[in-house]
């Protein structure tokens, strides 16, 4: 038998000496591991799908606006003299699954009282197989795609202004070609976001109706919306600059981040919490076996043969806690994947309210790959360390004695 | 090759005034085939001398050879290797391991030593052979009585063939007839293949039948007997 063999042979039946320890040991182990992969699966799952049932109201997973629409210094101000067209896009890839815009600041009159909004022009039919806008339609009905000078508004700004649906509305602003824009504009529906700021701020029209409004030439608009979920990278476009949601919308993409990280933080913990009881664990099982040691040293097992064996044994179990650990985060990721967690669990059965909007997300959770690499190499740093002061001390009481 | 240990001292430090002698002016040659027990009262350093012998510890003043070797001067992995390629152990509380069967305690120090495995299983064979234990190879230690264990022990020491086999109160944990049987199992190996045996024991029986008798005291051999048995 090889000196591996020798090693590997002696550390598994040491691993199988207490069998009680070593399953509780392992399935501890295990189920942290599982845990942890279940638990970031379920934070990177959540995040998405609570943006994703964020923007696809409102906003998108990409916008492609004119490189000037949002001001360097200030992203968040809207300029709507800038205005983009399909031939400024380079890849028409981009045009297959996104939709037209066009937004601008305007004012709302109703019989009482007037209030700005931001109007937005939408292409109704796109629109509508796009995001769920239409779905947050809970009075009257969503844009129809055969009409002109129709609006939405949200149903608090309509309260606001004393508006019902059926009633007409003026609209002010200002035009591309510089001219103050005025219309009249019939409410065909209202908007209930979940009760958020945003349901004063918005309203949205047809994209004809937007667009003479504003007095555009054919075929500009403001942005460009799309709504692909999966691909989290970047699309590198010659010609565009990219930038992402996060950025634009910084105080959700800080939300976001903060639950990605802190979900890292609190998997530290526990794998730390873990090694505590690990490495008292093995420190107990490393000195009822002193005296073993100290034979081995004295028939001739040198103390460097004697701490690889330790490592070989808590490696072995290690790994089969991993192994197992893995195939439990990835069973029960799979299990939420076609039994989506809702979300209002967590929430005492209340709703989510995020940048005005209400969130109702059930949860379907997908693996991550990353984090099957990630959390066991974890694991095992976490094992080496701990492993780390038992060694010594053992090691250095088991010279040295007959 | 001798073992030879000149003007030994080993000096414990209990405090700075205190310092107590675990071996004084120790001088010692141990030569093949040699049968010889250390004999004393509880503290009188017996086991100091066997360890000293063995090179777990290093003496205050003095100097431990084999052969031309100077063992003081090998560092504490190079002193591992140098038991593993010359001695032997028995132990009073057989200090078998228990993951391993009779056989596997056996193998163990051949294949820390790489040894070809056909070797491996022919010294293994004989070893059990000598110590009676063949039917019983594939037996973990706790299947195995008292008397038997200290068989298993014996057998790995001498599967080696060692050049010294150092023995502490080997029978001490013995019925008297088991230990009588271990007396003359060890007696038939140091006769029928001049192994050489150093014991560090109590046992009267043990000691009328060794050829050389060194009385310890604080740390002093103070007397040596040969026997002609």
């Amino acid at each position: 038998m090889s000196k591996l063999g020798l090693l590997l042979k002696f550390s598994f039946r040491n691993l199988i000496r207490s069998p009680k320890r070593s399953f509780i040991l392992i399935m501890s182990l295990s189920i942290g591991t599982g845990f942890i992969i279940w638990d970031l699966n379920f934070a990177n799952s959540g995040s998405k799908e609570v943006m994703k049932e964020f923007l696809t109201q409102y906003a998108g997973e990409y916008h492609i606006t004119h490189k000037d629409y949002y001001k360097p210094e200030n992203k968040k101000e809207f300029d709507n003299y800038k205005t983009l067209s399909d031939d400024e896009i380079p890849n028409k890839n981009l045009l297959t699954h996104s939709t037209k815009r066009v937004t601008a600041p305007v004012f709302v009159s109703g019989e009482k009282k007037t209030l700005g909004v931001l109007l937005t022009g939408l292409e109704t039919q796109k629109e509508m197989a796009l995001t769920t806008l239409e779905r947050a339609v809970n009075v009257g009905r969503f844009l129809d795609p055969m009409g002109d000078r129709e609006i939405i508004l949200g149903k608090r700004l309509a309260s606001r202004i004393s508006v019902k649906v059926g009633d007409e509305v003026a609209v002010i602003g200002q035009a591309l070609d510089g001219s103050v824009a005025n219309d009249l504009m019939k409410v065909v529906g209202l908007i209930d976001f979940g009760g958020g700021d945003l349901e004063e701020t918005l309203a949205f029209t047809q994209m004809r109706t937007a667009e003479e409004f504003l007095v555009m030439p054919p075929g500009r608009y403001h942005q460009r919306v799309d709504f692909d979920m999966k691909d989290e990278s970047l699309p590198t476009i010659p010609g565009l600059s990219v930038t992402k949601w996060t950025e634009l919308l910084p105080e959700i993409g800080v939300s976001i981040r903060f639950i990605d990280n802190f979900t890292w933080i609190v998997s530290f913990i526990i794998v730390l919490v873990i090694s505590l009881g690990l490495s008292n664990s093995l420190m107990i099982t490393f000195f009822e076996r002193e005296q073993e040691f100290q034979t081995l040293n004295i028939i001739g097992a040198k103390a460097s043969w004697i701490t690889l064996s330790l490592m070989f044994e808590v490696f072995m179990m290690g790994t089969i806690a991993v192994l197992l650990g893995v195939l439990l985060g990835h069973a029960f990721t799979t299990y939420c994947y076609y039994f989506p967690v809702n979300i209002q669990l967590f929430t005492g059965g209340k709703p989510i309210i995020m940048g005005g909007m209400i969130i109702q997300p059930l949860v379907r959770l997908y693996p991550v790959s990353e984090y099957y690499w990630k959390v066991p190499l974890m694991i095992y740093f976490f094992l080496g360390t701990t492993m780390i002061y038992p060694l010594i001390r053992v090691i250095g009481r088991s010279k040295n004695a007959v | 090759m001798q073992f030879e240990l000149l003007n030994v001292d080993k000096i414990y430090e209990v405090s700075q005034e205190n310092k107590v002698y675990g071996a004084k002016n120790v001088n010692l040659k141990i030569s093949e085939g040699d049968f010889m027990a250390l004999v004393g009262p509880s503290g009188s350093g017996k086991t100091t001398i066997l360890n000293l012998i063995a090179g777990l510890i290093l003496p205050t003043y003095g100097t431990l050879r084999h052969g031309e070797e100077d063992i003081t001067k090998l560092s504490l992995e190079e002193r591992t290797k140098h038991r593993l390629d010359f001695m032997g152990f028995i132990f009073q509380d057989y200090q078998l391991l228990p993951i391993l069967t009779a056989a596997e305690n056996i193998e163990f120090p051949l294949q820390l030593k790489n040894y070809p495995k056909k070797e491996i299983k022919e010294r293994v064979e004989w070893a059990l052979n000598q110590v009676g234990l063949d039917k019983l190879g594939n037996r973990f230690p706790k299947q195995l009585s008292g008397g038997q264990q200290q068989r298993v022990s014996i057998a790995r020491s001498i599967a080696g063939k060692p050049q010294i086999i150092l023995a502490d109160e080997p029978t001490a944990n013995l019925d008297s007839k088991t230990a009588q049987e271990i007396i003359d199992l060890f007696k038939k190996l140091n006769q029928e293949f001049k192994l050489t045996f150093i014991f560090s024991t109590h046992d009267q029986r043990l000691i009328d039948q060794v050829k050389t008798v060194l009385y310890v005291k604080d740390g002093q051999i103070s007397e040596a007997r040969n026997h002609h048995v």
